[in-house]
């Protein structure tokens, strides 16, 4: 069983690590993902929103929903182990 | 980023991480995985990534580790792998 | 040759250090290793998401002389992609949540069956 779960670990780690020969190199300023979205970001965000802070800013101005809807998780979370952990005064379960 | 510092730090970081899954006492495992959060943090830190690093230093290494020590206290230390 | 090892050896180690959260979660018996083994696995996919945003010579993303330099013009090459960093903080909050549930469902096994290892769990429930 322990072997099987070795062999299972080993194969998934080889899959990912062919997966990253064509990855961009690490700090390479030409990478995809620092063209297209985020300077866009980095020039506008001092005219438009009057922080010098850019990663506040994205969090609680650009995409102010996406941190609403992380307050739902961490709400339904503390419900969820309120319901869990609660003291039962009946008895039974 | 300083490659140096940064190939130093993710040598301890999985040193951390193998350490934490063999120990067989729950405590000790619960205490190096917060070791290893710190790493992490550091890691972010020398990555640039300050606001990540501050949130992972309080969140999951603060917040993180008294949980499971919670649980660890409430159930039971002992462990058989 | 060496220049390709320079640039991806961290990538496989992300994947070394993903692979031993994976290895827990699936191999080990005991219930709280297996919720070390999934917060090995997420802190390791959150560090390869903001290793992507990383560039040479790039600083952090806080602007110098922010207010009263007005008129100043700022390089998107020279500050790092602030935006992988913005996302990942909404993941660590996430990772925590998932951990808080996970620890109550485990005390509430523990309760129930006194013992914390899946073998003998599986064993009191037939």
């Amino acid at each position: 069983m322990r072997i099987l779960n070795l062999i299972v670990v080993v194969i998934t780690g080889a899959i990912l690590i062919y997966g990253t020969m064509d990855m961009p190199g690490w700090g390479n300023p030409g990478s995809p993902a620092s063209l297209h979205v985020s300077p866009r970001y980095i020039t506008k965000t001092l005219e438009e929103t009057a922080t010098p802070n850019m990663v506040t800013s994205v969090l609680a101005d650009y995409r102010a929903y996406d941190t609403l809807g992380e307050t739902v998780v961490i709400f339904t979370a503390g419900m969820a182990c309120i319901l869990l952990l609660r003291k039962r005064r009946n008895g039974h379960d | 980023m300083i490659p140096a510092f940064d190939f130093v730090i993710l040598i301890f970081v999985v040193i951390c991480a193998i350490a934490a899954i063999t120990v067989k006492d729950l405590l000790s495992a619960v205490m190096i995985l917060g070791a290893y959060s710190f790493f992490m943090c550091l890691m972010w830190a020398e990555m640039g990534a300050v606001d990540v690093a501050f949130t992972e230093a309080s969140v999951s290494a603060g917040i993180g580790t008294v949980l499971l020590i919670a649980a660890v206290y409430r159930t039971t230390r002992r462990s058989r792998d | 040759m060496i220049d390709f090892i320079v640039s991806k050896y961290n990538y496989w180690i992300y994947i070394i250090l993903m692979m031993i959260g994976f290895y827990a979660m699936i191999g080990k018996r005991n219930l709280i290793k297996k919720i070390i083994g999934m917060n090995i696995f997420q802190t390791a996919v959150i560090l390869f998401y903001v290793s992507i945003g990383c560039k040479k010579g790039g600083t952090l993303p806080i602007l110098e002389h922010a207010h009263g330099h007005a008129g100043q013009v700022i390089q998107a090459s020279s500050y790092i992609n602030p935006l992988p960093h913005v996302l990942m903080l909404t993941a660590i909050v996430v990772m925590v949540s998932t951990l808080g549930v996970a620890i109550a469902i485990v005390i509430m096994i523990y309760l129930k069956y006194n013992t914390l290892e899946e073998d003998e769990i599986l064993k009191a429930i037939k």
